[in-house]
């Protein structure tokens, strides 16, 4: 079909326009100004705009304490809804910075406790619906949307996804594999490099404002935590919850009493959101890329709030500095120059912490250091003179006439109510502002500038090549000029290296690990074993199984299951499994999994320096490495007494590779001198995944590897 | 970059149910001025407000050879003013315009000449230039286009070049209307070119911007490049620098001459607005607008392609693939089984590419397909985008890209996801339905691409009857080695260990 590339495209095409979007816009008189233009434009009469209708939103709190906001609206046959929380990646640990946008956006990709997230993708899209959730700075939310025809099975899984996420195990996985993903890839656009390192010095990159995830720190995220960040923030009392579209009120707070009666949770309010620490990190700060023809610059420092009494002049006065077409910055830069397509300058404001004054855009490289002149002497021009006229009626006209696009759609109305009574502002704030702009002079804008623009506290981050700058550099800006490192840092290599020394103390490390449950001898005098275990899976479900063990490595497992028994054998090369349903040899394919797990067995890994062919590397904090062929696997011991508390293995799954960790405690004699842990608890991917619990073991017992593999 | 990012483009423009569309008629007028010029009027009394545009008929794929950019740079030009918008005194401006030109002629003049020209009489009509820019520049009453209907509370003041269409669109105030069709009608029938030397250079750091310096801007348009031989949607959108450099006046003279008459605009009107005062206010300021004949076709046909086509773009980011596969143009009868396909492929989560390569086998990052790319009116590619993930390759995702084709050939795709398919696309028209801008655009382009608006709307039966066995013929007849090309980028990059 045709179709408007302008606005679909892959974001190639040509839009003529301002770079950034204009501030919140505001409304009222009429008649056109400005010089050169003919009387037919001066005489021209606009009539009276009729009244904006601001619609009636119902307001509620519903028995477990969610508020609601209610907005109908029967222009189209649609409903959408969001719940918005209070949480933010502002509560991230700084060592799991990523926890709040996986959690985030796995409320909705992991499924529910009784859907998978490809079964929720088919029921919502198979009737034109969708729900999606995620975390961002300061608040996070769930939203959905749909047909009206399809309202409640829409909702019904909207509330599903609110209340009851599973963060399934696969799709934890996936999402930090894309977050990782992420992470490659944030090099490589320029004006990106540009406003996120902009942001991180104005704010610290070590604070909550200005860190960032890194690889290390996705990898610290586990589902636990997820799971966890999600129970403290997600509770009714801590959603207000606004549904607009094409349904009837009375209908609709019925429904949704009933779609969350059973959800009561209680927790305690959520902390009060970090505070910013402002100090001034003047200087330029160069980022070299040479695959760009223009240089992407942000210049600035922090901003203020919403709700200062001078946001509104300071907003006029961003307006004129570089708010669109008419402003200093475009003409100057852009219209003048000719060096510029992007050029503005935005007063960042946010609603309880100070946003970032930033000047930016990207100009061509050869006149980099002019354009970052004529900016610095654009900016002292606005600090020591007062604006024109014109000027100052141009920026108000502009805030003033469009004041009316704040109500051309009754859902504004409700996003704004929401939003004022999420941060505790006025419910007239925006009619407030209005008239703060009204009165703004030329003298406020000129003390605004004075007082909060300061240009010997800018932060300077400019992205490019140097080399392309025409044989200037920064030294004429008379600014501090530093080079700024953004290489990634590369995650934890998964091996580590191996030389003489590492794998002397491997080596060294295990044979304490083995002393520590009873010596050599002791090992190696271990013939055979049969002990019972109590397994205790996450879902609640207990087994009981039997492990028979015969030297070198012959193996057999009864299991007691509520339908029977299943007995798996395998002598180190082949084997069976027998169930009620019946019997089959250990498919090929499944054999190098088995060998795998056997081979990360304690006993099987304590072995290892008795083990012609096996490597044992130490690889640091108590982990000796060892492998085999394609065979490989962890113990952790710990340093001062030997014992082992841990084996860490890799197990290829049709998920990809996943860590399987078994954590080890009570030890206890089972003869022979030996000792052994009676408890064990297995981790995959991060996530509990069962506990072992050995009721019976006997070392010795004279077993014989033809007693084993008797089928029963 | 999100998985998100790549669902959300989907976003169709199709039909709505049947009672939205008995309403929408009743709301609709359309009418034309004598001169030729098409109106197209949308009553939406939501709030008072309106969204004007004008859509005109030419665009990228419209610049002739040597001046690849000038469809842009018009578009870019229709803000700088008329006589009497943006001049301090139009007179002498007109005077010092017709000076520029001149020196501007004989500096042409003279490098033509080559190695037998005089560097001497070059360096000081190089000198001259500049001095009469200077000058012309001192006459202009810089931005007073935009500052007016500013100031009067225009939001969404933009425009757009596409291969096939130039839009130019704002939001106003209800009371605005008369100024509106002023404003617009004075910049189409009397432009004035000034500060052009000026802007050529805007429009140049345009493209430095959008692909010199973004590497999906660089992979795109070394897909067109690639793919298109005879074809003028090889160029690209953002025409050619070495082209945008040396564009003239004369050349935007020249292109509105042909392009920008009447007959090849529609202009739709979309609010709270009167459809009796929308055409007494069109008579009155658009009816005076000179007829012209309409604008030669495009003849040149892209010729049969014989070969898979490849292209590696070198380049310090990060990797991605583009694939296309050659498609006849939007009038074909096989072009709603084409967006049928990307609903299969790449419908909100359940679309094939991201259940295959980003969920299931944790491939990419994100993908995408397009039903037509890069423009509608000639025959062009339907395109594959996809992001690897860290330590994947371009090959694995290729492959795993083909597997998806493939599939499409092998086995009917299931009622289920036919069924999904077209109740989505149903269901964006009505969403789309909620913004005047939104449907100005649509409605227009449906009047220009297939000859009347009620196509948005009849486009749904064809939708519907469309069946398994066409998504099968469709993919087997177009996706084939022999129509494919790729584009990709690689390097050799730590990270992607």
């Amino acid at each position: 079909m045709f179709r408007n590339l302008i606005l679909i495209s892959l974001a190639v095409t040509l839009a003529f326009g301002q770079a950034k979007p204009k501030p919140a816009a505001k409304g009222a008189p009429a008649a056109v100004k400005g010089t050169g233009m003919a009387a037919k434009y001066k005489n021209l009469v606009f009539p009276p705009l009729r009244d904006v209708e601001i619609p009636n939103v119902d307001k509620f709190t519903l028995p477990n304490g969610m508020r609601v906001y209610l907005l109908e609206n029967h222009e189209l046959p649609l409903i959408s809804g969001r719940a918005l929380v209070r949480v933010g990646n502002l509560f991230d640990p700084k060592d799991k910075a990523g926890l709040a946008d996986l959690t985030g956006n796995l409320i909705r990709s992991g499924g529910t406790k009784s859907k998978t997230q490809e079964q929720l993708n088919e029921a919502l899209e198979g009737v034109a619906g969708s729900v999606e959730s995620s975390i961002g700075e300061t608040s996070g939310s769930v939203s959905f949307s749909a047909l009206a025809e399809s309202t409640d099975q829409v909702m019904g899984l909207f509330a599903e996804v609110l209340t009851a996420p599973a963060f399934r195990a696969d799709k934890v996985d996936n999402a930090k594999i894309r977050e990782r993903s992420g992470i490659s890839r944030r090099n490589d656009d320029a004006g990106d490099i540009a406003g996120r390192e902009f942001t991180r010095i104005l704010y610290g990159k070590d604070t909550p404002y200005g860190m960032q995830q890194e690889y290390a720190t996705i990898d610290a995220v586990k589902r636990e935590d997820m799971v966890a960040f999600y129970d403290r923030h997600f509770f009714p009392a801590n959603i207000m919850l606004s549904v607009y579209g094409d349904f009837k009120t009375a209908e609709m707070k019925a429904k949704l009493e009933k779609l969350f009666a059973n959800w009561t949770v209680k927790r305690d309010p959520v902390p009060v959101m970090p505070k910013v620490s402002e100090s001034a990190k003047p200087g330029i700060n160069y980022v070299e890329k040479t695959d760009v023809t223009q240089t992407f610059i942000r210049i600035g420092h922090l901003g203020g709030k919403l709700n200062d009494k001078d946001y509104p002049a300071l907003e006029v006065m961003s307006a004129i500095l570089g708010g669109g077409f008419p402003s200093r910055l475009v003409r100057k830069v852009r219209s003048e120059m000719g060096a510029a397509y992007s050029i503005y300058s935005s007063w960042g404001a946010n609603y309880d912490h100070p946003g970032t004054f930033s000047i930016g855009g990207s100009v061509e490289s050869k006149s980099t250091i002019e354009a970052l002149s004529a900016i610095q002497e654009e900016v002292s021009k606005l600090r020591n003179l007062e604006v024109t006229d014109q000027e100052l009626s141009t920026a108000k006209n502009t805030a003033l006439n469009s004041f009316v696009f704040n109500f051309d759609s009754p859902a504004k109305t409700l996003g704004r109510m929401v939003a004022y009574e999420y941060w505790g502002y006025p419910a007239d704030f925006l009619l407030e502002y209005k008239k703060a702009i009204e009165k703004v002079s030329k003298a406020d804008v000129l003390r605004v500038a004075k007082q909060y623009v300061k240009p010997e506290n800018f932060t300077v981050v400019a992205v490019g090549d140097q080399k392309k700058f025409g044989g200037k550099d920064f030294s004429s800006l008379g600014m501090k000029v530093e080079k700024l490192d953004i290489a990634i840092p590369q995650p934890k290599q998964d091996k580590a290296k191996t030389d003489v020394g590492s794998v002397a103390k491997g080596r060294q490390l295990l044979d304490k690990a083995v002393a520590s449950v009873g010596g050599q001898a002791s090992l190696d005098g271990l013939k055979d074993y049969i002990q019972s275990v109590d397994a205790k899976m996450a879902n609640g479900m207990s087994v009981t199984q039997k492990n028979s063990w015969a030297a070198p490595g012959v193996l057999r497992q009864d299991v007691t299951l509520p339908f029977g028994r299943i007995v798996t054998f395998f002598d180190g090369q082949q084997g069976w499994m027998k169930a009620p349903q019946g019997e089959q040899p250990i498919p090929a394919a499944m054999v190098g999994q088995i060998q795998q797990q056997l081979f990360a067995e304690l006993l099987n890994l304590l072995r290892s320096n008795q083990v012609p062919g096996r490597t044992v590397n130490y690889a640091g904090n108590g982990t000796i490495e060892v492998s085999e062929g394609p065979l490989a696997a962890s113990l952790v011991v710990d340093e001062a007494t030997g014992l082992p508390q841990k084996s860490i293995m890799q197990v290829v799954g049709p998920q990809g590779p996943m860590a399987t960790e078994v954590q080890f405690s009570d030890y206890r004699d089972i003869g022979g001198g030996l000792k052994f842990p009676f408890k064990s608890v297995v981790l995959q991917a991060g996530q509990k995944s069962n506990e072992q619990t050995v009721t019976e073991m006997k070392a010795n017992t004279g077993l014989k590897s033809e007693d084993l593999s008797k089928k029963p | 970059m999100s998985n998100r990012l790549f669902c959300a483009l989907f976003a169709c423009v199709l039909t709505a149910s049947a009672q939205n569309v008995a309403d929408l008629e009743k709301r609709i007028t359309e009418f034309d001025l004598p001169n030729g010029l098409h109106f197209i009027v949308l009553e939406r009394h939501t709030a008072p407000v309106f969204a004007g545009l004008s859509f005109v008929n030419a665009g990228a794929a419209n610049d002739p050879a040597g001046k690849a950019g000038i469809a842009h740079m018009f578009e870019h030009m229709a803000f700088k003013g008329t006589p009497s918008i943006g001049s301090k005194n139009y007179a002498a401006e007109k005077l010092a315009l017709d000076a520029l030109e001149k020196t501007y002629d004989q500096l042409e003049e003279e490098r033509r000449k080559g190695p037998r020209a005089d560097q001497a009489k070059i360096t000081k009509l190089e000198a001259g230039l500049k001095g009469d820019i200077d000058k012309t520049f001192g006459l202009v009453d810089q931005d007073a286009f935009t500052r007016m209907v500013e100031e009067n509370g225009a939001v969404g003041l933009n425009a757009g070049t596409s291969m096939d269409s130039t839009t130019y669109f704002m939001s106003l105030p209800a009371n605005r209307l008369e100024m509106w069709f002023m404003l617009e009608s004075d910049r189409f029938i009397t432009p004035v070119f000034r500060e052009f030397y000026k802007e050529r250079g805007v429009v140049r750091n345009e493209y430095a911007m959008r692909i010199e310096s973004d590497p999906q801007g660089q992979l795109v348009t070394a897909l067109m490049n690639t793919a298109f031989a005879d074809s003028p949607y090889h160029i690209g959108y953002a025409g050619i620098p070495s082209d945008i450099d040396n564009l003239r006046v004369g050349d935007a003279l020249a292109f509105r001459k042909t392009y920008y008459v009447p007959s090849n605009i529609t202009i739709v009107v979309a609010g709270d607005v009167d459809p009796k005062e929308v055409r007494a206010l069109a008579t009155k300021y658009f009816g005076p607008m000179p007829a012209g004949p309409l604008p030669p076709p495009i003849i040149t046909k892209e010729q049969e392609q014989r070969g898979e086509k490849r292209v590696a773009i070198e380049t310090d980011a990060q990797p991605m693939l583009a694939i296309g596969y050659k498609r006849p143009d939007a009038l074909h009868a096989d072009d709603p089984v084409f967006d049928i396909i990307s609903g299969i492929l790449s419908q909100g989560r359940t679309g094939r590419l991201y259940k295959d390569l980003v969920e299931d086998k944790k491939l990419a990052l994100g993908a995408a397909a397009y039903a037509t790319f890069p423009g509608g009116k000639q025959d062009n590619i339907y395109i594959v985008f996809a992001v690897p993930n860290s330590g994947k390759t371009i090959d694995e995702l290729e492959k795993a890209t083909y597997d998806i084709l493939e599939k499409l050939k092998k086995e009917p795709v299931d009622d289920a996801t036919l069924k999904r398919v077209k109740i989505n696309v149903r269901a964006g028209l009505i969403r789309g339905l909620n913004s005047n801008i939104g449907m100005a655009n649509a409605l227009a382009a449906a009047h220009v691409g297939y000859g009347s608006w009620k196509k948005l709307y009849s486009q749904l039966d064809e939708l519907e009857k469309i069946t398994a066995a066409d998504v099968q013929r469709v993919a087997k007849t177009y996706f084939t080695a022999k129509g494919r090309t790729v584009a990709y980028m690689s390097k050799s990059s730590q990270e992607a260990k």
